[in-house]
């Protein structure tokens, strides 16, 4: 009787940690979706799909439609938040990233992206240079600069 | 005296420094260098030695032009100081439309990926030393003229490049005669990471023109075909380049030579890349404009990424050569950017 007990007791705490370990991962995942587009009112559309994001922030793109130039602002990829940007976008650890860049813009190819210690620096500078674009992982508190949609939403 | 000569130039330098970050903040303008030690074994000898160092400049002058400046220090012993100072790439880029651009100055020639895509730092060529194909002067690496570019069109990712240029023989500042160097390529990337592309070259090369420090005796009509294939992923890599040199005289009438080049790494972990590369150059009997030197070469190779600037590369070739015969070597390369 004792030893069902414990057996069961045992069990339960054995789907407890289980369950706790599932929060955490799911908690992760929430955290990790929670990125969104801004951009400056000038140039940037107000909505685009995840692969064109993808082709903007991967070089493939000079200017918007209405002639801007597109300028591409990054947090840098050695922060936490850079670090989900090289992962979510590029598919690439930070280091990566940068080296990425840095072989785009040696061969001559495209100028790098212009790169910040926090977010708030990355939120001025989108917002007072017309075509600039950036990633962040919370809601934007400039007015200055507008939220652009990904396949739709706020976030991804 | 000593000493105020020292002040002076101490003075010098750092109004020279702040000069250089005011007009930064104004341009973004970007100074990068690039260089390499190296360890070679050779018939039981060690050497040791470094490669070129390179200084790079890039600065955008507002949102239509760029500037790119690519100056090399490199050991040439004929110089009366063991070294000299070579202008590499000298670019003046003007964004006309969209992912148009036009280029004047001095470019590599956009003949192949490599020649396209990698400059004379050598942390980012995937092997130490660039493929024969480029050693042996079959493609001209560098030409000096003007063209249009465009990149990333349409959803195969369609680019061209289209030169008009000075030409072999020519000299940084004028042509030595009136025929022009033509190259014109495209490319798509049909998939994430592959890149096909195909170019065609011409130039006629004049009696008498002065290329790679050799007199050419004969008026040459060249014309180079070349084919790339590009893959880089996350885990394995690839690079297959092939060209096609027919170079016509009157003497001697139209001579082929076929250079390749096979590349394959795979990324064993984040870091570490083991690679082996193959490279073959196949002379027709009576090319004269080209040195003919059968060759093929065999390499092998580890890479170590420490970082995006900082690769140690350890690695081993056997070349077997028309003219040298036999060559087996060990080569440890250490390449950084600052």
């Amino acid at each position: 009787m004792m030893t069902n007990k414990l057996f069961s007791q045992a069990k339960i705490g054995k789907y407890f940690s289980v369950c706790i370990l599932l929060s955490v991962c799911l908690l992760a995942k929430a955290q990790e979706a929670s990125l969104m587009v801004i951009g400056n009112s000038k140039g940037v559309p107000a909505e685009m799909k995840m692969s064109e994001l993808r082709s903007v922030f991967m070089a493939e793109k000079q200017r918007w439609g209405d002639g801007t130039k597109v300028i591409i602002a990054m947090i840098k990829s050695t922060t936490p938040l850079g670090k989900m940007v090289s992962r979510r976008i590029y598919s690439m650890s930070g280091d990566e990233v940068r080296g990425f860049w840095a072989g785009i813009s040696f061969a001559g190819k495209f100028e790098s992206p212009v790169t910040f210690n926090t977010v708030t620096e990355l939120e001025t500078f989108v917002a007072q240079n017309p075509g600039a674009i950036a990633i962040l992982d919370k809601p934007s508190e400039s007015s200055e600069t507008k939220i652009v949609l990904i396949d739709g939403k706020k976030t991804f | 005296m000593v000493v105020k000569r020292k002040v002076a130039s101490y003075l010098a330098a750092i109004i020279s420094l702040l000069f250089l970050s005011i007009s930064s903040m104004g341009q973004r303008t970007q100074i990068r260098g690039f260089i390499d030690g190296l360890t070679t074994l050779q018939n039981g000898k060690v050497s040791f030695g470094f490669g070129e160092q390179d200084l790079f400049i890039t600065s955008e002058l507002n949102d239509r032009i760029s500037f790119l400046g690519e100056s090399v220090f490199k050991y040439t012993p004929s110089s009366p100081t063991e070294f000299s100072v070579s202008i590499e790439r000298v670019v003046i880029k003007y964004n006309f439309a969209g992912n148009h651009n036009l280029l004047i100055g001095k470019h590599h020639t956009p003949l192949n990926y490599w020649n396209d895509t990698y400059h004379h730092g050598r942390v980012f060529f995937p092997t130490i030393d660039r493929p024969l194909l480029f050693a042996a002067n079959i493609i001209p690496l560098h030409t000096t003229g003007v063209g249009v570019q465009g990149h990333d069109l349409g959803k195969i990712k369609f680019g061209y490049d289209m030169m008009v240029g000075n030409g072999l023989g020519s000299n940084e500042v004028s042509d030595n005669d009136k025929n022009k160097s033509i190259s014109l390529a495209v490319h798509i990337k049909p998939v994430e990471k592959l890149r096909l592309g195909i170019s065609y070259y011409y130039d006629v090369i004049a009696k008498g023109a002065d290329v790679h420090d050799r007199i050419i005796n004969w008026q040459v009509n060249q014309q180079l075909i070349s084919g790339s294939v590009a893959y880089f992923g996350k885990k394995f890599e690839f690079l297959a380049e092939s060209t096609i040199g027919l170079n016509k005289t009157d003497t001697t009438g139209s001579k082929q030579t076929i250079a390749s080049y096979i590349y394959a790494g795979y990324r064993i972990t984040e870091k570490i890349i083991p690679y082996v590369r193959y490279d073959d150059l196949q002379y027709q009997d009576g090319e004269i404009y080209f040195i003919k030197d059968n060759t093929t070469s065999f390499v092998g190779g580890i890479r170590f990424q420490i970082n995006y600037l900082a690769a140690v590369k350890v690695e081993y070739q056997h070349m077997h050569a028309e003219i040298a015969g036999n060559v087996d070597k060990f080569t440890a390369q250490f390449a950084i950017g600052f």
